[in-house]
């Protein structure tokens, strides 16, 4: 059984390409059931975002180079499209690659964003289509459920996701460093630019209690406060309503500086000190940078936004490296839970058909015994029994050990040597069974 | 009681360095364990001071050991419940450290003034000692928390204002918490303060029948209470927050460690060993 992931994302596709071979969410069901043929390809997922598309497939018994065709094939079928236009935009992975590759997505170390939580909910949203389409099983099940584990063990040990990495965003992150919680604060919007729309979005949405908009354009103030639920304000009231605001956004089209810091004095004095966070996105700056001087006021301009992105981004990158450590543990744990978990029908048939040779025979010998009693009789079979999983237990010992090293040869000699089946895609059999009876039979 | 106090001790440095730990690496779990050992040892410190109480006879803060070590229980009480009410660990980096700093020197430390325990007991308001004492204790606690807290907001001020933004601003709670957090230790600390002294006067007047003897312990007592009183009716009135608010709570805790270890340089009517 190997796991092959074939795909292409923003590093290695451009956006044209990428949304030629996006999958709907009807196609990816249809594609599926296209995909997994049950012979070869046991198992397949789909991962279709923005950013990235790509194909993850639990097989059996092909080589890889023709599974790689086969994948390709099936990509330029589902979109029709031909191979020759994404085909050198394509990466592919195997096993343990494979594994890596899936963990890093789901715990959005692969996004163009680092630690963006959106990758999480996408492969969910994949997973499950996969689950509908029927086209899941054994190992697929437990890859993705250990790479939700994954995803979750780096968003809570690590710092990918702590602090933003957009400008808008700032606003936020910022504003919670000064006043903790922003439930009930007051913005004030001074002009009406888009960047300023969108922190004041990302305000509202971290609870922010009112919004007031003030603009040269009355008609635009009054259209943004009823989207917000806000409260257009005249221009002429701006020194009142400076004194009422906990954070001021300042994104005016003005050549000179709208907040002074005599403005600023005024304001801190009818606020009896409390802080003020200003945050001013407008080129050239309507805030007078002295204002910054004044006690219990804090200005940022757009550098001052610009560097501490970049800062968190530093950060995050740092993070990133914990992360990937996180990973590569789990990489190695999936790996050996994989072998357990494959390995295990083939025992237990293995150990069923010792048994059951056993208890034919005792069947067949039975009449010639005479006349035993009940605890005769249990005893008997335990000795057959027990004879039996004393003699398999080498083998399979053996066959466990070849297993855990990968000597997949061997592996198929004993498997022909006592004609068992290659264990079916969906028959889940618990580990821990297997671990008891080796206790039994030792 | 020695090999108690010395769990507590280790609980306690454990609580410490993984409180370090966790400001550090920002790890939630550290974070736990830091907690956990906390309270192991605040309990074991409570079981190890009542025992001092029946063992010694005497209520447990006498002499500089049992001073020590009750100081640090009500730093560990101090923090716990301000931990409860405004949940912010980094606060915890630089008590914890104090706590087992202190504990660490009572276990080491030989009671020699046990002298004074003949002029404060043995008369007729004798309750009113300890009362006295404990009072106080908790109010130099709650200073020095206000101390931590003023210094945590110098800090991410420093940071906010510079726009540096560092380890520490990543670390640190918001200015708003850590104000919170110094104006309502302030608060509970003066009331403190103000009934120590009260109840200080009290025993007094029963045992002597004097209110005030000049003592330089009473004197900077007297002044560290006018300090903490003028920081609060200035939040309350003036608006006077932030940065000067928290200049002043750095300078009255330094009064406090004058009322505290100085006046026994000095020479003091206070001095019981402490």
């Amino acid at each position: 059984m190997s796991i092959i992931l074939v795909g292409l994302n923003h590093k290695t596709a451009p956006v044209g390409v990428r949304e030629r071979l996006a999958f709907t969410d009807e196609a990816c069901a249809a594609g599926l059931r296209a995909l997994v043929d049950g012979e070869v390809v046991r198992e397949g997922l789909i991962v279709s975002t923005c950013n990235r598309v790509e194909v993850l497939t639990a097989t059996e018994g092909e080589r890889t180079a023709d599974q790689l065709t086969r994948i390709v094939k099936f990509l330029s079928d589902a979109r029709s499209i031909p191979s020759e236009d994404f085909s050198n935009h394509l990466y592919h992975h195997e096993d343990d690659a494979a594994v890596r590759h899936v963990f890093r997505v789901a715990s959005s170390l692969d996004s163009m964003v680092v630690g963006e939580p959106q990758v999480l909910g996408q492969v969910r949203r994949a997973y499950s289509l996969a689950v509908t389409a029927g086209t899941t099983g054994r190992v697929l099940n437990r890859l993705v459920h250990q790479a939700l584990h994954v995803a979750k063990r780096v968003r809570t040990e690590t710092g990918i996701a702590a602090s933003a990495v957009s400008i808008s965003y700032m606003a936020v992150e910022l504003g919670r460093k000064i006043f903790g919680s922003l439930k009930g604060r007051t913005v004030l919007l001074i002009g009406a630019g888009e960047m300023a729309e969108l922190s004041a979005r990302h305000l509202v949405g971290a609870g922010v209690g009112r919004v007031l908009i003030a603009n040269r354009t009355v008609e635009t103030a009054q259209r943004m406060a009823a989207e917000f639920g806000g409260e257009a304000i005249d221009y002429s009231r701006l020194p009142k309503s400076l004194a009422e605001a906990d954070i001021v956004i300042c994104s005016t089209g003005a050549s000179s500086y709208v907040v002074t810091p005599e403005l600023a004095r005024e304001a801190l004095e009818l606020r009896r000190n409390r802080p003020v966070f200003f945050i001013d996105i407008s080129v050239p700056r309507n805030i007078d940078p002295a204002v910054g001087e004044l006690p219990n006021l804090f200005v940022f301009d757009i550098d001052d936004l610009e560097a501490v992105v970049a800062s968190n981004i530093r950060e995050r990158e740092r993070e990133a490296e914990r992360a990937e450590l996180i990973v590569e543990s789990e990489v190695m744990q999936f790996q050996q839970s994989l072998r357990a978990l494959s390995i295990g029908p083939t025992l237990g048939a293995l150990r069923r058909k010792f048994q059951d040779v056993a208890r034919e025979e005792l069947a067949r010998q039975r009449n010639r015994l005479g006349q035993l009693s009940a605890e005769q009789e249990r005893a008997i079979e335990a000795l057959l029994l027990s004879t039996v999983n004393k003699i398999s237990h080498p083998i399979i010992h053996h066959l466990r050990r070849s297993y855990d090293t990968g000597e997949e040869e061997t592996m198929r000699a004993w498997r022909e040597v006592f004609r068992l089946e290659e264990p079916s895609g969906d028959e889940q059999i618990p580990l821990d069974d297997d671990e008891a009876d080796d206790e039994q039979t030792s | 009681m020695r090999p108690l106090l010395l769990t507590v001790l280790s609980a306690y440095v454990v609580a410490a360095i993984h409180s370090i730990l966790a400001f550090v690496n920002k790890r939630r779990t550290l974070e736990r364990i830091s907690l956990f050992a906390l309270f192991a040892g605040f309990m074991l410190h409570t079981v190890a001071l009542m025992a001092d109480w029946i063992e010694e006879g005497h209520y447990p803060l006498f002499g500089l050991r049992e001073t020590l070590s009750f100081l640090a229980w009500t730093l560990a009480a101090t923090y716990g419940l301000i931990l409860y009410r405004y949940r912010t660990q980094s606060l915890g980096t630089f008590t914890l450290p104090l706590i087992a700093l202190l504990v660490f020197i009572a276990s080491v430390a030989r009671d020699t003034g046990s002298t004074a325990t003949g002029t404060v007991t043995g008369n007729g308001a004798a309750w009113l000692f300890p009362l006295h004492t404990t009072l106080l204790v908790f109010a130099y606690a709650s200073f020095f928390v206000v101390f931590v807290a003023s210094i945590m907001y110098l800090l991410q001020e420093r940071e906010l204002k510079l726009k540096t933004f560092g380890a520490i601003f990543h670390r640190l709670p918001s200015l708003t918490t850590i104000n919170d957090i110094a104006t309502t230790t302030a608060g509970i600390g003066l009331t403190l303060l103000t009934l120590g002294i009260l109840s200080g006067m009290l025993w007094s007047s029963s045992r002597d029948g004097r209110l005030w003897h000049n003592d330089p312990k009473e004197i900077f007592a007297v002044l560290t209470w006018l300090l903490y009183l003028l920081l609060i009716l200035y939040r309350a009135t003036a608006g006077w927050r932030g940065r000067r608010a928290a200049w002043l709570g750095v300078a009255g805790f330094a009064l406090v460690l004058c009322t505290f270890f100085g006046t026994r340089l000095i020479g003091s009517y206070h001095n019981f060993g402490f």
